[in-house]
């Protein structure tokens, strides 16, 4: 979990400016911006905007012209260049292994700046080839002969190999291919939850800022900051037109994707146990307007009866004996907002049943859905 | 083919072998101020290029000196540290020759070195700043390792040349194979023999010595060979 107190940060940025030589703007302008320990922040926006820029002055790849950087709550021009960099983990988008080192020894590059000995980097080499899902035969080989999926791997494990608490990263999955680039988006939030570093994440692609970000500062041109918030904060309430068309259409909807259904309230829904007679349940039919009743015997829901065929019957007979259809407009608890939406709108009744594994926890409907959204 | 047979002739006769005057002993000389060449070469072209490309001073004239170089005849540069050789007291043969050699295996080396150097994949040389390495880190343990097939490309045509132009060294008294094209130039159309097996053993040498450095680049630089 992110610290979420207001005074620690890991990385503070003070009226940072940057003007490149020869250039009569600045590239970054009085930029102020606090990361708190163990998040992810994203920097997003348009291409030229200065996220790059931004990210390099933190590890002094760049120098700003003016203002102050904290880095772990020193000034970051406290120690050389290159012992500040040692304890910042680097990850670029051409990755940029080294291709005369094999595989193994790329990863123990940093270590080895450091210091460690022999075996103290075999053993983290190991540990990071699990880390990071890399296949350990890939060790002896060199950079060229991995795919890109690969290499991105080996690239996080080298930046991750000192261990160091902050980790950078310049736009890490724009050169892999969309479905490699998901599942590495997964990896990272998966790794995130074992080694809790704070990750500065530069990208110009909004939707994988919202997906892995805890926080999102969204850039303009000339590294002017419109707006510093969670991904459902900026999608709630973009603070300027410009924040409104970048994050682009179907806010809606996206906030909805950021949320799950166990984050709504759930109603009762038509149900009658097995053991209620048919009088009952088309009375609990009436109660909810539906044309159809659902058996939930404990808790287990057994499937749905439909009222005409109730209506036929005497109105004594148990609800055990009759033949039910399979319930299938069924959702998890942790199913997004956004999918149990569409889960509800393709049913014929407009409702879906929530389960928790077998367990039946309740309906949700339209308005339950949208409700998720004033929370 | 009398030529052939006079060669196969020359070549079998076990007294032409032996001796101060003969074929191993010029080998050897052959081999040895080549050897000295390429080394001086290496150690007077490779620190340059790397410092001027790792700061990435001088690119043009770098490759305008190093092509002046090239351009200078051997020759010319014999005769003119001859002279000099003598009155530092330095001998006949051996410094003139070797100079002009080394003049002749610097160009190659340095503009390849420049250009490997300099060439060292950006994304590379970045992430290794990122990461932390110091400058002097950055040129040893990136710039430098990945340059390194050029390099050896570059003492590949060096190596190969020096040997081939080491036979000059005859001409101002330095005796090596170049010493068996001389005097079969002296004797009569006859004496041809010695005049065919000096150019076929220079010939010879330098392939071998091409050969040789061909077949230790991949033990070298392991990670180019494997990628195909
Ligand atoms: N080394 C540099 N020298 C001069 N201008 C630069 C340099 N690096 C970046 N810039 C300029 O600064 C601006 C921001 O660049 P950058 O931070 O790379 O943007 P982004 O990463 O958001 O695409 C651009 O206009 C770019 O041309
Ligand atoms: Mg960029």
């Amino acid at each position: 979990m992110p610290d979420r107190s207001p005074d620690r940060h890991a990385i503070g940025l003070r009226n940072v400016t940057k003007t490149f030589a020869g250039s009569a703007l600045p590239a970054v302008g009085d930029l102020t911006l606090a990361v708190r320990p163990g998040e992810i922040v994203a920097l997003v926006g348009p291409s030229g905007c200065g996220k790059t820029t931004t990210l390099k002055m933190i590890n002094r790849l760049v120098e700003p012209t003016s203002g102050t950087i904290e880095v772990l709550g020193d000034d970051q021009r406290s120690m050389p260049a290159h012992e500040l960099r040692r304890r910042i983990g680097y990850v670029i988008q051409q990755i940029g292994l080294f291709p005369h080192r094999t595989i193994r020894r790329n990863m123990g590059m940093v270590p080895e700046l450091l210091g460690w000995d022999g075996d103290r980097i075999a053993a983290r080499t190991d540990e990071l080839v699990g880390l990071v899902g890399l296949d350990p035969d890939l060790l002896d080989r060199y950079p060229a002969e991995l795919s890109g999926g690969q290499q991105q791997r080996v690239g996080v494990a080298r930046a991750l190999a000192a261990d160091p608490p902050i980790l950078l990263m310049d736009e890490p999955y724009s050169a892999v291919d969309p479905i490699v680039r998901e599942r590495l988006q997964d990896e990272l939030l998966a790794l995130q939850a074992k080694v809790h570093k704070t990750i500065v994440l530069v990208t110009h692609d909004i939707d994988e800022a919202m997906r892995l970000a805890d926080r999102v500062a969204i850039l303009n041109v000339g590294g002017v900051l419109e707006q510093y918030d969670t991904p459902d904060g900026l999608l709630a309430a973009p603070a300027s037109p410009f924040v409104a068309s970048f994050l682009g259409r179907e806010r809606g909807l996206r906030r909805l994707a950021l949320r799950r259904v166990a984050d709504v309230e759930v109603i009762e829904g038509p149900i009658v146990r097995p053991s209620r007679t048919v009088a009952e349940a088309l009375d609990v039919a009436d109660e909810h307007g539906t044309s159809w009743v659902a058996v939930v015997d404990e808790r287990q829901l057994g499937g749905w009866i439909d009222r005409a065929e109730l209506e036929a019957l005497p109105g004594s007979t148990s609800v055990g004996g009759l033949a039910t259809q399979r319930f299938v407009a069924t959702v998890g608890a942790t199913t997004p907002l956004r999918e149990a939406l569409d889960v509800i709108v393709t049913s014929r009744s407009r409702m879906a049943a929530v389960l928790d594994g077998e367990r039946y926890l309740g309906m949700v409907t339209i308005d339950q859905v949208a409700g998720g959204l004033d929370a | 083919m009398d030529a052939v047979r006079d060669v196969w002739e020359f070549l079998t006769t076990g007294d032409n072998w032996r001796g101060a005057r003969g074929i191993w002993t010029l080998t050897r000389a052959h081999l040895h101020i080549s050897f000295v060449a390429s080394a001086l070469a290496l150690v007077l072209a490779v620190p340059p290029a790397v410092w001027l490309a790792h700061h990435r001073k001088a690119p043009v004239l770098s490759v305008a000196i190093a092509n002046i170089g090239r351009a200078i005849p051997s020759f010319a540069i014999i005769a003119l540290v001859f002279p000099i050789s003598i009155q530092l007291g330095l001998g006949l043969g051996f410094w003139p020759t070797c100079v002009a050699l080394v003049a002749l295996g610097i160009p190659p080396l340095f503009v390849n070195t420049y250009a490997g150097v300099a060439g060292a994949s950006r994304e590379a040389v970045e992430a290794a700043r990122g990461i932390g390495m110091t400058e002097g880190q950055v040129l040893r343990k990136v710039e430098l390792p990945t340059a390194l097939p050029l390099i050896i490309a570059g003492f590949r045509i060096s190596a190969v040349q020096i040997v081939a132009t080491a036979t000059l060294g005859a001409l101002v008294g330095y005796r090596c194979l170049g010493t068996l094209i001389l005097e079969g130039l002296a004797q009569p159309t006859a004496a041809r023999d010695r005049l065919l097996t000096g150019a076929l053993l220079v010939a010879a040498l330098a392939m071998a010595v091409d050969f040789v450095i061909d077949r230790a680049e991949p033990r070298l630089v392991p990670w180019t060979k494997r990628v195909r």
